[in-house]
C-alpha cells in the first residue's frame, strides 16, 4: 500500500501525468500486472556485527567475539547492565555428543580427554576431547581430568547401563536416579538444558517410551527416552559459592551497575511459595 | 562465512587522485577478489568487504519451462529471470579466474591423502611420528656419536670460550633494544655455532664437501595400511654432503626391531591433526635436481621461534622425526625406486632443533621403505631431548626482594650440549 501511495504522490509531482499507475493503485490491482515498477524504501541492512558467529565449519581454535553492550541492530540498549569487561574468545562447543565422524558412523564413539580448561563464555569448564581424527570441545563434568576415556552411545538395552561419569547415553538406557546434565529435548538436536556450572538433573521415572527428568529448578519435564544426556554433574561445582568481592570484578565480567533510582516494587517482587507447575511434555502425541 | 581472508591489497586506479599520498599509489589494483567492487577507501586498501548475500534460490520444476524475458531483451515484471549458459572467455584471464569446484579439479582423487607440513602440530607428539614412520625409539644418542663428542681430538681450540662468546653475541650484544626477540637471536645463534664448527675444515678437509641449503621444498609419499601419507614443505636448514652418513645400527639391531610392536594410542587415530585432502599429487622430491653435487642429506636444522605456530618440545621432536624421515624416504626412492623394500644400505639423516636455548637431537635411520604393514623390520630413531646450552642469558639481573636470583649476562652454561652438536656435525667426516 505504501508503495502505491508513494508512486501516486511522485506521479502527481511529475509534469506528464501517468494515469494508469494511479488507476491501477486505486483499484487495488498489483503493480506487477499493470507494469509500474516498484522501488525499495529501506536500505539494505548488512552489518558487520554478527558476522563473527556465521561460521559454519566447526573449529577448535577460539574465535574473536564482538561485544554488543546490550544493544541491538538499531543501536538502542535492549538489555541493561551489559557492557565492557575483559575481551573474550569464543570456543565452539559441540553440544551434540552423538556426532559421528564422517566415515566412522558404524564405530562406537570413544574419546580421550586431552585438556580441561576455563571458558570465559560460560560458568562451566570445558574439555578438549579427541577421538578418531577429530578434536572437539564439550562441557566438562565434575571429575573429568586429562587422560580420561569417555564414551557416547545410542543403544538402549533391556538392562540399564552402569553409568560412568562423563559418558553419555540415551535416557532409556540409564538407571533411574542417575544425575545427568547436558540434556537434549529432541533426539539429535543437541543439549539445551542443564549446562551451567555445578548443575545436575535427576532421572525420575521412565514411562512407555519417554522419561521424566527433574531439572535443577525442580521443574519436571517429559522427553523421549532416545534423547541423549551426559552422566554426572557439570564441572566447576563451587561456582555459586564464589564471592565477587568488589565492584571492579563485576565490571571485569561485563556487568554494568544497575540504575540507582529507587522504585517501589510491585506484586512481582518477593518470595513466592507456589506448587510446581505440571510436567511439561516435549513429546508430541504422534510419537 | 569468510570465503576470502582479509588481505592487504593495492589501491585501485580510479581511487588515485592528486590528493593521495604517494605511498598509497604504490601499484594499481587490477585484481578484485570475487569480482566485487569496494566502495570506500579503507576497504580498497585493506581488501575487507562484507560478504554478499546469497541470491534467492530458484527451484526448477521438472516439466515446466519458466517464461523468461530473454527474447524481449528487457526486464518485464512478472516474468522469470533468464538463466544463460556460462560464458567462456576463450582464453585465461588471470584477473577474472574462478577456480573449478574441488571435484572437478584435475588432481582430484577419491582416496584422501594425509599431509604433514611445516605448520602441523600433532597431538600425540613423537608417538604419532613413530607410528607414521614405522619406527622404534631409543632414548639417547648412539654410541658412535657420543664417542665423537667425548674425544678431545675433535674439540675446537678454546671451545667453551668461543661458544659462550657466540651466545653472548646473539643474545645480548646484537641490538640496541633491551632484548632481541626470539626470531632474531635463534637464527643468529644457530648460524654462529655452525660457523664455529666450520672452522674445523682446516684440520679435516672432508668437512669442506658439504653445503648448507635453505628454503628447499621436500616431498615424500608413502602408504601405511590403507591410507596415503605425504610429507611436504620447506622445513629448515639442510646440511648436504657429497658422501652418505655412515650407518649406525648393526644388522642384528635392525633385525631385532622386527620383534618390537608399534605403539598405538587408541582412541586417537594416527591421522589426527594431519591435513586431509583429496587433491594431491603423489610426489617424491628431495628438493634438489639430479646431478646436484651434494646429494646426501646430512643434518636438518629446525628453528622453533614460536610464530608458525608455537610448538611444544614434544611436538617439535615429532616435526624433526617426520622431516628427517621425509628426507631419508625421498632419497631412498630416488636411489632405489618406488618399490617398497628393505634397504641393504640404510639411510641415516640427523636433525637438530633449537628454540635459542634448548636443543633437541634426533638421528633417524631408514631401514625399510615397506611401510604398508605394521610388522617386519622397522626404522630406528635416536632422540636426545631438551639439552640446554645455557641456563639464562639476561640483560638485566633478576632481583627478588633485593637478592639477585639470576645474575646479568650468561649463566648456567653446559659444555656437553655443544659437544653433542659438534659430534653430530662431524659424524661422517671424522
Amino acid at each position: 500500500m505504501s508503495v502505491g501511495l508513494l508512486s501516486r504522490a511522485l506521479s502527481a509531482l511529475s509534469v506528464s501525468r501517468a494515469v494508469s499507475p494511479q488507476i491501477a493503485s486505486v483499484s487495488g490491482v498489483s503493480a506487477a500486472l499493470t507494469g509500474s515498477r516498484g522501488f525499495m524504501t529501506s536500505a539494505c541492512v548488512c552489518q558487520n556485527r554478527s558476522l563473527w558467529k556465521q561460521r559454519e565449519k566447526y573449529t577448535v581454535r577460539p574465535i574473536g567475539m564482538k561485544k554488543t553492550g546490550g544493544r541491538d541492530y538499531t543501536g538502542r540498549i535492549v538489555t541493561h547492565g551489559i557492557g565492557g569487561g575483559h575481551k573474550q574468545r569464543y570456543r565452539m562447543i559441540d553440544f551434540q555428543r552423538l556426532r559421528y565422524e564422517p566415515g566412522r558412523e558404524d564405530q562406537p564413539i570413544v574419546e580421550k580427554v586431552v585438556e580441561v580448561r576455563y571458558d570465559p563464555c560460560r560458568s562451566a569448564d570445558i574439555a578438549l576431547v579427541a577421538g578418531g581424527s577429530r578434536k572437539r570441545w564439550i562441557i566438562a563434568t565434575e571429575t573429568m581430568e586429562a587422560g580420561d576415556v569417555i564414551r557416547s552411545s545410542s543403544t538402549i538395552g533391556r538392562m540399564a547401563v552402569l553409568a560412568k561419569e562423563g559418558d553419555s547415553h540415551p535416557l532409556g538406557a540409564l538407571p533411574i536416579g542417575t544425575l545427568i546434565n547436558n540434556l537434549e529435548l529432541l533426539p539429535g538436536k543437541g543439549a539445551q538444558y542443564i549446562r551451567a556450572a555445578g548443575t545436575c538433573g535427576v532421572l525420575l521415572r521412565k514411562v512407555n517410551g519417554t522419561a521424566i527428568v527433574q531439572l535443577p529448578s525442580k521443574h519436571q519435564i517429559q522427553v523421549l527416552e532416545t534423547c541423549v544426556a551426559t552422566v554426572g554433574r557439570v564441572s566447576n561445582v563451587d561456582h555459586n559459592k564464589r564471592i565477587i568481592g568488589k565492584a571492579g570484578r563485576n565490571r571485569w565480567l561485563g556487568i554494568r551497575p544497575s540504575s540507582g533510582l529507587w522504585q517501589r516494587k510491585g506484586g512481582w517482587a518477593g518470595r513466592k511459595i507456589r506448587r510446581l507447575p505440571p510436567i511439561k511434555s516435549f513429546v508430541t502425541p504422534a510419537q | 562465512m569468510f570465503n576470502a581472508t582479509v588481505q592487504r591489497i593495492r589501491t585501485p586506479a580510479f581511487k588515485i587522485t592528486k590528493n593521495c599520498k604517494s605511498k598509497d599509489c604504490h601499484s594499481v589494483l587490477y585484481m578484485i577478489p570475487h569480482g566485487r567492487r569496494f566502495l570506500s577507501t579503507s576497504s580498497c586498501l585493506y581488501g575487507k568487504f562484507l560478504p554478499r548475500k546469497k541470491p534467492r534460490v530458484v527451484h526448477e520444476i521438472a516439466g515446466l519451462e519458466p517464461i523468461t524475458y530473454a527474447d524481449r531483451m528487457h526486464f518485464v515484471p512478472g516474468l522469470a529471470k533468464p538463466r544463460f549458459p556460462p560464458w567462456d572467455r576463450g582464453w585465461k584471464d588471470p584477473s577474472h579466474y574462478t577456480s573449478p569446484k574441488l571435484e572437478d579439479m584435475p588432481l582430484h582423487k577419491d582416496k584422501p591423502c594425509y599431509m604433514f607440513n611445516q605448520r602441523t602440530n600433532v597431538l600425540e607428539g613423537v608417538r604419532q611420528a613413530l607410528w607414521l614412520s614405522k619406527s622404534v625409539i631409543i632414548k639417547g644418542l648412539p654410541a658412535q656419536i657420543l664417542a665423537l663428542a667425548e674425544d678431545p681430538a675433535n674439540q675446537i681450540e678454546n671451545q667453551d670460550e668461543r661458544v659462550q662468546d657466540a651466545i653472548k653475541n646473539s643474545r645480548l650484544w646484537d641490538t640496541t633494544e633491551p632484548r632481541p626477540p626470539r626470531e632474531r637471536f635463534c637464527p643468529s645463534l644457530l648460524h654462529r655455532l655452525l660457523h664455529l664448527c666450520d672452522g674445523l675444515q682446516v684440520m679435516r678437509p672432508e668437512l669442506a664437501k658439504r653445503i648448507l641449503a635453505e628454503k628447499y621444498s621436500l616431498a615424500a609419499t608413502w602408504r601405511r595400511g590403507e591410507d596415503v601419507f605425504q610429507v611436504r614443505g620447506q622445513n629448515g636448514l639442510l646440511l648436504n654432503s657429497m658422501t652418505p652418513v655412515p650407518v649406525l645400527a648393526g644388522e642384528e639391531q635392525i633385525q631385532s626391531t622386527a620383534d618390537q610392536a608399534l605403539e598405538t594410542f587408541y582412541p586417537i587415530a594416527p591421522t589426527i591433526d594431519l591435513q586431509r585432502t583429496h587433491i594431491y599429487q603423489e610426489k617424491n622430491d628431495t628438493g634438489f635436481r639430479e646431478g646436484y653435487p651434494y646429494p646426501h642429506a646430512h643434518t636438518l636444522f629446525l628453528m622453533e621461534m614460536g610464530n608458525t605456530p608455537k610448538l611444544f618440545p614434544e611436538q617439535l621432536r615429532a616435526k624433526m622425526v617426520m622431516f628427517a624421515f621425509g628426507n631419508a624416504l625421498a632419497r631412498a626412492q630416488a636411489l632405489y625406486g618406488k618399490e617398497p623394500r628393505v634397504l641393504e644400505k640404510p639411510i641415516v639423516v640427523q636433525s637438530v632443533a633449537t628454540n635459542g636455548r634448548l636443543f633437541q637431537f634426533v638421528v633417524f635411520q631408514l631401514n625399510t621403505t615397506d611401510l604398508q604393514s605394521d610388522s617386519g623390520v622397522k626404522n630406528l630413531v635416536w632422540v636426545d631431548e631438551d639439552q640446554p646450552l645455557y641456563g639464562f642469558a639476561k640483560v638485566w639481573p633478576f632481583i627478588k626482594k633485593k637478592v639477585v636470583k639470576v645474575p646479568a649476562g650468561l649463566s648456567g652454561y653446559q659444555p656437553n650440549t655443544f659437544k653433542k652438536f659438534l659430534a653430530l656435525y662431524l659424524h661422517g667426516a671424522a
